[in-house]
């Protein structure tokens, strides 16, 4: 209720008042306009009777188009029209107004039908580690990777196996409910079945460059967030993305509002009330009823033709129940995430393009650290960073990349009842990738990572050869 | 409470009904604008997203098109899926009532045209085809005559103070056309047979009797490979084609590769308006397209 209420506000806020006069004025101009319509429609109406009968005659009619005045131009123009069974298609709209050009008007098919795809995303892995090591494998003053729930394969870090991989096989369902809202859902299949990973609406027509999204959705933190799997630049998610929201990112039940003010630069601004389940961040049991939220503000520019530039900062912040910091513990307090975020592209032409991105991550995070066997309780306050600086160059079908990822590059204090605590090296990845794109619905990655993500723990050389095909809709890609 | 709401969704649509100036018109490609300027000319607001420069089939969106979109009270784009790889996009994300799909301000040109190269069945293996028809109708004065009397209407029933100008305007487009028509005529090619790059000029084809009897793209948006461009060569000898038809957003590599080996003339057309600088508009597009395919 609380929210609705809030909903409502915003709109009033935003919404400029309108005085009793001008109420009044719009009522008379509507009472106007309905009259003038009525009018144009009773003339239509003659229209069509008219043209009816002349229907035959028509037909047969020779037209000369050397008019002298306009008006005869006009005239004979509208002849020309009737010629090809145009007359029909008059007769037959009667409520189209004063149109002596009107023609039929055909829906597109794919109006009327949802738009449905389905992305299958298959790898093949190798690693110098064992399968044990790999299951092992954590970041050390970060995240435990939590043996809970089976159905973990596939978030993210670390998680694949050695050798074959069905990554999933996401149905995505896409289409206009009315004039006032589309309608989204994705739903991915594994090989431990199905869930909604997004299911959400989009309203279109509120005013003021205002719009809702509502549902279970992709969050507006951050660039990386808003992308599926399969659209990632690489197989995996950077480091800070899997440090701090796990390998997922944040996806949460709730709902979003942003403003796209009248502004001469492409700006955005965004606020959402999520109901705080991500396992990393958040966790459902922190707090019954919503307990995270995430703002944001994005712009961009372009410079000449070819290039633009988007940049943008976002915090989400709530209330914290987690077991993943380490193993048979659980924290429950408060976390912050701050996010910045940079993105150059330059695409002179199809067959060619550059983008560099990078986002910078920072979480601070304070509460209670209790060790599950015993009930001990800590206190436990840590701020910790991390930043990806990633670069993909395209030359017709191929594309190059490169990444590094790296955690604790600027902050990192992770202070357990009061005593700093040392997880030893810092952790980080560099990362190369070769892609054959044949369509813009395959795509083939051979994908290399040095992975000193383990502390002191064991480097990780990895392989991954990677294979994405989508049937289905065409998708319209953001930007 | 329930006051609060009611209030508010009065204070909702009065908004929406806001009253404006000069119509906002926002096109997709660069021939659309410039039917639009015949129509509208000084009297409406045109923004064009498309670059001359850019290949239809492969425009990205950006957040720089959300802004225009974000303004326009009538949105005007080809159709038939042209766009589809980013007008959807622009579309929710402007937040605009007016033009959303199934209001007045969303203009689908292709509506108004007499659709060719309707494929009975589609998949992907065949290419990525066009499944609603064959886009590229820009070509065919007879469908651009129809554009530019629906694009008059639409202009005619949001801006009603103007119709009479807009109708004006359409008049005095029709009569040039048709007189164009006529010496346009005098250019058919009876059949003459040429080679293709993609299937962009076949609604030329149809109206002024070319004969396009292959492509160097094997499908739509696949490149050759070097097999079937030997294969290709082959029937152009065989049937005694002299002439390639290229533009300037496809590679020449392959095109001047066929040339070479088959001694034909590769003939270079521009695609829209304004990618060559002496086209300025819908006609001199057709101009050129014609005069150089002599
Ligand atoms: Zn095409």
């Amino acid at each position: 209720m609380k929210i609705l209420l809030f909903l409502l506000m915003t709109i009033l806020a935003l919404c400029p008042t309108v005085s009793a006069e001008t109420l009044e004025e719009r009522v008379k101009n509507l009472e106007n306009a309905l009259n003038r319509q009525e009018q144009i429609i009773r003339e239509q109406q003659k229209k069509i009777e008219q043209l009816s009968g002349q229907k035959e005659q028509i037909q047969t009619e020779v037209i000369q188009t050397t008019g002298v005045d306009s008006r005869e131009k006009e005239r004979s123009a509208v002849r020309d029209y009737r010629l090809d069974d145009r007359s029909k298609a008059i007769a037959m709209q009667s409520a189209s107004p004063i149109s002596p050009y009107q023609i039929t008007e055909k829906q597109t098919p794919s109006l009327l039908n949802p738009s449905i795809s389905l992305i299958f995303d298959s790898l093949y892995y190798q690693t110098n580690l064992s399968e044990e090591e790999l299951e092992e494998r954590e970041i050390p003053g970060y995240v435990a990777l939590h043996e809970h729930g089976e159905g973990s394969h596939s978030h993210g870090h670390g998680t694949f196996e050695k050798g074959f991989n069905l990554r999933s096989a996401e149905l995505t369902i896409f289409a206009p409910v009315d004039p006032y809202f589309n309608l989204y859902a994705t739903i991915p299949f594994t090989e431990d079945g199905s869930e909604v990973e997004e299911a959400y609406f989009v309203t279109t027509s509120l005013p003021a460059g205002l719009q809702i999204k509502g549902g279970k959705f992709k969050s507006g933190f951050g660039r990386f967030n808003a992308f599926h799997p399969h659209a990632w630049d690489f197989v995996d998610a950077p480091l800070p993305y899997t440090a701090f929201l796990g390998g997922e990112g944040l996806i949460e039940k709730g709902i979003q509002f942003t403003y796209l003010p009248p502004l001469p630069v492409y700006t955005l601004l965004g606020f959402e009330i999520l109901q705080g389940e991500n396992e990393v961040l958040y966790g459902e049991e922190a707090k019954s009823g919503p307990h995270a939220y995430t703002g944001f503000a994005k712009m961009s520019l372009d410079f000449g033709e070819y290039n633009t530039i988007l940049w943008g900062i976002s915090v989400t912040g709530g209330e914290t129940k987690t077991e993943s910091i380490e193993h048979e513990t659980e924290f429950s307090g408060n976390s912050v995430l701050y996010g910045a975020e940079l993105t150059y592209k330059w695409k002179p032409s199809k067959d060619r393009s550059l983008i560099l991105q990078s986002e910078y991550l920072l979480r601070h995070q304070t509460g209670d650290f209790e060790y599950l066997e015993d009930s001990t309780v800590d206190s436990l306050k840590r701020t910790q960073d991390g930043l990806y600086l990633q670069g993909l160059y395209q030359i017709d079908r191929w594309r190059i990349g490169a990444r590094y990822d790296v955690l604790s590059i600027f902050k990192d204090t992770y202070k357990l009842a009061g005593e700093e605590e040392d997880f030893g090296d810092n952790p980080y990845r560099l990362t190369g990738s070769l892609e054959f794109n044949p369509t813009e619905f395959s795509r083939l990655r051979l994908q290399y990572t040095y992975d000193k993500s383990a502390g002191n723990g064991k480097e990780n050389n990895e392989i991954f050869l990677q294979l994405i095909l989508g049937i289905g809709a065409h998708g319209a890609h953001s930007f | 409470m329930i006051k609060k709401i009611a209030l508010c969704i009065v204070f909702v649509f009065m908004f929406m009904g806001t009253a404006f100036g000069e119509l906002r018109v926002v096109v997709t490609l660069p021939w659309i604008g410039s039917l639009v300027n015949e129509i509208g000319k000084y009297r409406v607001h045109l923004d064009v997203i498309v670059k001359a420069t850019q290949d239809p089939h492969f425009v990205e969106a950006k957040p720089s098109m959300i802004l225009a979109v974000r303004k326009a009270d009538v949105l005007m784009y080809n159709g038939l899926d042209l766009e589809i790889g980013y007008l959807p996009v622009l579309i929710e994300s402007s937040r605009n009532q007016k033009i959303q799909s199934g209001m007045a301000g969303n203009v689908d040109c292709s509506r108004y045209v007499k659709v060719i190269d309707h494929p009975d069945k589609v998949d992907r293996s065949m290419g990525d085809v066009h499944p609603f028809g064959n886009p590229h109708y820009h070509f065919s004065p007879k469908n651009i005559e129809r554009v530019a009397a629906g694009i008059t209407e639409v202009l005619s029933r949001l801006d009603t103070g103007n119709a009479d100008f807009f109708r004006k305007n359409m008049a005095v487009f029709s009569s040039k056309l048709h007189g164009k028509e006529s010496a346009w005529k005098a250019k058919h090619f009876h059949g003459k047979k040429v080679i293709a790059y993609h299937k962009l000029f076949e609604y030329l084809a149809a109206d002024f009797g070319l004969t396009i009897s292959g492509y160097v793209e094997p499908k739509p948006g696949i490149p050759p490979s070097v097999a079937y461009i030997g294969r290709l060569i082959e029937k152009m000898k065989e049937e005694r084609i002299h002439t390639v038809i290229t533009t300037s957003l496809y590679p020449r590599k392959e095109v001047d590769f066929i040339a070479d080996k088959t001694g034909a003339r590769v003939i270079v057309l521009p695609h829209d308006v304004g990618s060559m600088p002496e086209i300025v508009d819908w006609f001199t597009l057709m101009d050129t397209v014609l005069t150089r395919l002599q």
